[in-house]
């Protein structure tokens, strides 16, 4: 027999469970997740993509064949149940999942795959996503083995092969609906030009999570375009937005200071600040000038007379790390543990200067011909960190008696001046790095490369170091062999450590705010930073029931 | 008098497109020669190659020659076609046609709204004549002068408040303060003193002796702030992030897109002309004329 009292305790027990239930199916569906892009996205055709608008609706539209998983940097089969990269780095089989369709139910099969890599590749299409593969002249050609399977050959060893298909969306080689048939969680459901970008949940998504509910859990992700940080920050705190994917340190503590717990570093990012001098043979600049930037010891001694722990911390207030090279530690495979930060030596880099006949005289410093040391390092105005990393350059070498002057330019000049026509003598920037493997560094590394900043498009190397870095760069690029690419790439960081052609400052943190609303978020380094995992994000019920 | 209209209305026109024709030019002009005009930041995107670069390149080769350039626009013009944008990938007429809703209705509200505080700030000072009156509005209107267009922008971001209020506050100073010195002058005019004097009442004065004398430089007034709202409209489009033709400037300007920038320009300049054209056509019209002896009296 249950006693009066049993009964309510049962009464009690029931209700709870039933709330339970209630409470866990509210926070697992529906809601409208709400964030910012700033700026309009280029292009929807996924294999077009270049810049951040365009990746953060690929990442979420798009299905791929290997996912990076942007919290472990491990590779994780998607549509691919497995893959095989060949010895020789040449080729590429894939094993597909079955039964998956595209947003508009066409399905996905080895036809779309081969489909979606013929057009990527496809020279007239100048995709950047494409040319991360081109390793050699020579067509890349796709052999259908079955419905489920696909080889895809190229030319030549392509390194990281699997990795670079984190950046693949597959389209549809059938579906009349082209770039809007999807394989991803969300699709594109409306485009309102320079005002919003709404996603809607694929139907068709193939993923489950573990109890066997179909994801995403979102109903929408509503992306509005919203150039202007203050205004979102000033919506995100009137809970008008869910989440700001990237911060810089002063809305950061800002908002640290107010709601801690919304503020998430995720600590070093990939990303990096650099300075470089000048070092093009026929730049518009004086001779004498060039020759000091030519000199290793002049880099040296203005790398060691920077104080990086300075700028990281008053600067970024602390979320910064002095950089190593051109591979953050946050990368854990490819940063070569052996390097550390340049620590802040001024009297070393000043007899450095002194190896090289540079003097102080009433508290300046003149090369041996009696030329007062003066440059000017241009960067690109309205970047508030950047303009105030230069002027603490400014301060640590007026220590040495060199005058620095610090020139803010608009972005397109300042592309023309360092790019185009050289007309530069130090120029400050940083690089956002969403490709781990350093084989999309090339472009940077290579002597012939337009991107090889300090001195591009050289028709052989000018100097034995590049010719080496040459050497190494195209060695890791021709094998699959991780360890031995590993080694040539530890090497460069070595010779770019020594020879300093980029002075490298600080890693900036991975700063993002996330709303008390969202669940299951967990800001990581790399991009998208807060809504990597957005089919298991989910949103709180009085947030949804609010909109 | 009807065929005098239509003959001031087709001269308007004429010189309408021609001066239209001119602004795109000089626009294009001016664009070609700002500083990283032939730049593009995908250029320094390392996971482009070299061809790909080379490519982005040579997509720009056909706005090196300003002049083949311009021609080239003025026949894709003719046939609606604009161009398509650089930063923005996307045809220039769809991008104007989907964003001048937002600006026409954000203006068109500022100025209403300028015009009815202005103008009812105005004609309270000068009708009561209550130094009250008069120091409220040109102290509100003093203020509004010295506070940059871009401050007031970010104030109504920070309330909350509509774009449009940016907008309006921008151009009432300018309303308030002319409107106020022509009724002020035309008040103190001698036979609307006199009428005053006779007792005569104040909307009658108003409506037969005031009106008629400020009325055409009120007119004339109202095209020049169609142009003021205009140019207002980019620093509150950009800053409140309304998707309207202000903000689509402010990108095009920072990106030097020049077929955005000229299509703007023309754009810009046709409306400003029509305003004032307006304005013009409308004050020869209400203007009292003489018997026409075959001459035109303008």
């Amino acid at each position: 027999m249950i006693g009066r009292r049993g009964c309510l305790r049962l009464a009690l027990f029931l209700c709870l469970a039933v709330l339970c239930v209630c409470g866990s199916t509210l926070a697992q569906s529906g809601g409208e997740l709400r964030f910012c892009l700033h700026s309009e996205p280029k292009t929807f055709d996924p294999l077009l993509v270049d810049d951040d608008s365009s990746l953060a609706v690929r990442y979420l539209t798009a299905g791929v064949l290997i996912r990076s998983n942007r919290r472990t940097q491990a590779l994780e089969p998607e549509l691919a149940e497995s893959w095989k990269v060949a010895k020789d780095g040449k080729q590429i089989t894939f094993k597909l999942r079955h039964g998956i369709t595209f947003s508009d139910g066409s399905p996905f099969s080895s036809e779309d795959v081969a489909f979606t890599i013929q057009r990527l590749m496809d020279p007239a299409l100048h995709s950047p996503t494409g040319d991360a593969f081109r390793s050699g002249s020579g067509a890349v050609s796709t052999k259908i083995i079955a419905p489920d399977q696909i080889s895809i050959v190229f030319p030549a060893a392509v390194a990281g092969l699997d990795r670079l298909f984190d950046q693949v969306a597959i389209m549809s080689a059938h579906s009349p609906k082209k770039t809007a048939a999807v394989l991803g969680p969300f699709m594109v459901a409306e485009y309102k030009a320079g005002s919003t970008v709404l996603l809607r949940r694929n139907p068709n998504y193939w993923k489950k999570d573990s109890q066997g509910h179909r994801l995403p859990y979102l109903d929408s992700i509503r992306l509005d375009i919203q150039p202007n940080r203050d205004v979102e920050m000033l919506r995100f705190k009137r809970g008008e937005l869910d989440l700001i994917n990237v911060m810089d340190s002063e809305y950061f503590d800002r908002l640290a200071a107010s709601s801690p717990g919304l503020a998430h570093d995720a600590g070093a990012s990939l990303d990096s600040e650099f300075m470089w001098f000048n070092q093009v043979a026929n730049a518009p600049i004086p001779e004498y000038k060039r020759a000091w930037f030519r000199s290793t010891n002049f880099r040296r001694a203005i790398s060691q007379a920077i104080n990086r722990a300075d700028m990281s911390r008053v600067v970024f207030n602390g979320h910064a790390q002095p950089a190593v090279g051109p591979v953050s530690p946050a990368n854990k495979f490819w940063f070569n543990s052996k390097l550390q930060a340049e620590p802040y030596r001024p009297v070393s880099a000043l007899k450095l200067l002194q190896s090289d006949g540079f003097h102080q005289q009433s508290g300046f410093l003149y090369d041996k011909s009696g030329n007062a040391v003066e440059f000017s390092i241009v960067t690109n105005a309205g970047n508030k960190p950047r303009e105030r990393m230069a002027v603490m350059v400014q301060e640590d070498l007026a220590d040495l008696g060199i005058k620095v002057n610090v020139v803010t330019l608009d972005f397109p000049s300042l592309i023309e001046r360092i790019s185009q026509k050289f007309n530069y003598e130090a120029a400050m920037l940083g690089f956002r790095n969403i490709d781990l493997d350093p084989n999309g560094q090339m472009n940077i590394w290579l002597s012939s490369a337009e991107n090889h900043a300090w001195n591009p498009q050289q028709k052989s190397p000018e100097t034995a170091w590049e010719a080496e870095i040459d050497r190494l760069m195209r060695a890791q690029a021709s094998t699959a062999d991780e360890k031995k690419r590993k080694e040539s790439f530890d090497r460069v960081q070595e010779i770019v450590a020594d020879q300093v052609p980029f002075i490298y400052l600080v890693n900036v943190n991975a700063l993002s705010a996330v709303s008390n609303a969202v669940q299951g978020a967990n800001p990581v380094i790399l991009a998208p930073q807060t809504f990597w995992n957005a089919e298991r994000l989910t949103l709180n019920a009085t947030v949804q029931a609010s909109r | 008098m009807l065929r005098n209209v239509l003959h001031r209305i087709a001269r308007k026109l004429g010189s309408i497109i021609a001066l239209v024709l001119l602004g795109g030019l000089l626009s294009a002009t001016l664009v070609r020669l700002a500083p990283g005009f032939d730049a593009d930041e995908r250029e320094l995107d390392p996971s482009l190659s070299a061809e790909s670069v080379n490519a982005l390149r040579h997509s720009r080769a056909a706005e090196h020659n300003i002049l083949l350039y311009y021609t080239s626009y003025l026949r894709g013009a003719a046939r609606g076609d604009l161009g398509v944008s650089h930063a923005l990938g996307q045809p220039v007429l769809t991008l104007l046609r989907e964003r001048w809703p937002v600006t026409a209705r954000v203006v068109g509200m500022g100025l209403l709204l300028a015009w009815v505080l202005a103008t009812t700030l105005a004609f309270s000072a000068c009708l009561w004549r209550r130094p009250l009156y008069e120091v409220f509005g040109i102290t509100l209107s003093g203020a509004f002068l010295c506070i940059p267009a871009a401050v007031l922008a970010l104030l109504s971001v920070i309330l909350n408040a509509p774009g449009y209020l940016a907008i309006a506050l921008i151009v009432f100073p300018k309303i308030y303060r002319y409107a106020r010195n022509l009724l002020a002058k035309a008040y103190a005019l001698p036979h609307i003193t006199a009428a005053r004097a006779r007792g005569l009442g104040e909307v009658r004065i108003l409506a037969w002796h005031v009106l008629p004398i400020t009325g055409p430089q009120m007119i004339a007034l109202g095209g020049i702030t169609v142009s003021i709202a205009l140019g207002a409209s980019i620093p509150v489009e950009a800053l409140c992030g309304l998707p309207g033709i202000g903000q689509l400037a402010w990108q095009a300007a920072l990106s030097r897109d020049l077929p955005l920038l000229v299509n703007l320009t023309v754009l810009v300049t046709l409306v400003t002309l029509l305003a004032n054209s307006g304005a013009d056509v409308m004050n020869y019209m209400l203007r009292p004329h003489e018997p026409q002896r075959g001459v035109d009296l303008a």
